[in-house]
């Protein structure tokens, strides 16, 4: 056994552990500047964890949004119009709680 | 023979003495008993009746059709039934009938938004209903005011807002909004969403007797050029 077949083993036994592994929550600040001119209005935290338990992974991706960073333009209108996390099963919906509750997924909201 | 006859007799008449010595004592007692309750009653019938009377007199007078206070328009509580207007049926269901009908409103195939809620905008455009100006026929009728207001969103990506005073005075009086609600002043009212929710500004009315705020683009509905 060397090294390689070690580190292949490794690979190959913590794939699925990523595959299936909870993801922590992701910071959404890339629009902060935006933001910033709403006054009270932080970057948005997402509960990766908290979705997952209600959906699976390919209810989301990659048709709402593709699994890359800074890939996803996200933001409000794009949310009106029924995009993102304004999909129309979504905050967009009965489902779910509306849009225009802004604290719920902004921070420092006042 | 004659013994026990005597012997008989004597047991006859001590128990005949006793029955009518028991009877003599307990009439008296049950005359006494039936006749306490019969007093009750007496008595009541007595305290009752002049009440009635002064019922009747502080009513019977009212008896004119043409007065709302008669008692014909009085419910079993004495207040005025209905509307206490004798030109309207005084009636309960008359009440009814001016109350909430899901069903027949469902029937009636007004407008809706796309959230099922009766457009009454929509309504008005259409002139499916042409509501009087006011309830006094000597009020000039005030035609809306033709002004709309551009309100900027403030974050770049939100399409800005376009206020139709026109739809607003159709309904509303200048009063109901101004200074109160929103100064009258372009620019001077610092309006947020969050503050919209919690019932500030347009979220005095929009979200309880307007449309909700889920209907995003009815108010943001004009591009920003900005927007990326």
């Amino acid at each position: 056994m060397t090294k390689r077949h070690l580190a292949a083993l490794f690979l190959v036994l913590a794939m699925p552990a990523v595959a299936l592994g909870v993801q922590a929550e992701i910071k959404l600040d890339d629009k902060l500047s935006s933001m910033k001119k709403q006054g009270h209005v932080g970057p948005v935290i997402y509960p990766h964890a908290k979705h997952e338990k209600l959906f699976k992974c390919n209810d989301c991706h990659p048709k709402i949004f593709k699994e890359k960073r800074s890939e996803n333009n996200i933001n409000m209108k794009a949310n009106m119009d029924g995009k993102y996390c304004g999909s129309p099963n979504c905050h967009n919906s009965p489902k779910a709680f509306p849009l225009y509750e802004c604290a719920k997924c902004h921070t420092g909201v006042k | 023979m004659k013994a026990s006859s005597t012997c008989k007799f004597s047991r006859v008449a001590l128990l005949s003495l006793v029955v009518f010595f028991g009877f003599a004592v307990t009439t008296p007692v049950k005359e006494a008993e039936s006749a306490t309750p019969a007093a009750k009653a007496k008595a009541k019938t007595e305290a009752a009746a002049p009440a009635k009377s002064e019922k009747g007199t502080a009513v019977e007078p009212k008896l004119d059709p043409s007065d709302p206070s008669s008692v014909i328009y009085l419910d079993t509580s004495g207040k005025p039934a209905g509307l206490g207007d004798p030109n309207k049926p005084p009636s309960m269901a008359f009440q009814a009938g001016r109350g909430w009908h899901p069903q027949a409103l469902s029937a009636a195939g007004l407008p809706r938004d796309r959230y099922g809620l009766i457009d009454w905008a929509k309504i008005v455009r259409e002139k499916i209903v042409s509501p009087r100006f006011s309830l006094n026929p000597q009020d000039e009728e005030m035609p809306p005011l033709q002004m709309n207001v551009l309100i900027p969103a403030k974050g770049d990506f939100v399409d800005d807002v376009i206020y139709p005073h026109e739809m607003h005075t159709y309904w509303l009086k200048c009063e109901a909004c101004h200074p109160a609600i929103f100064v009258p002043a372009a620019g001077q009212n610092n309006m947020t969403m969050t503050g919209i929710v919690q019932g500030n500004w347009c979220g005095r009315c929009h979200g309880k007797v307007a449309f909700p705020l889920t209907d995003c683009k009815r108010c943001h509905s004009s591009p920003k050029k900005a927007a990326k």
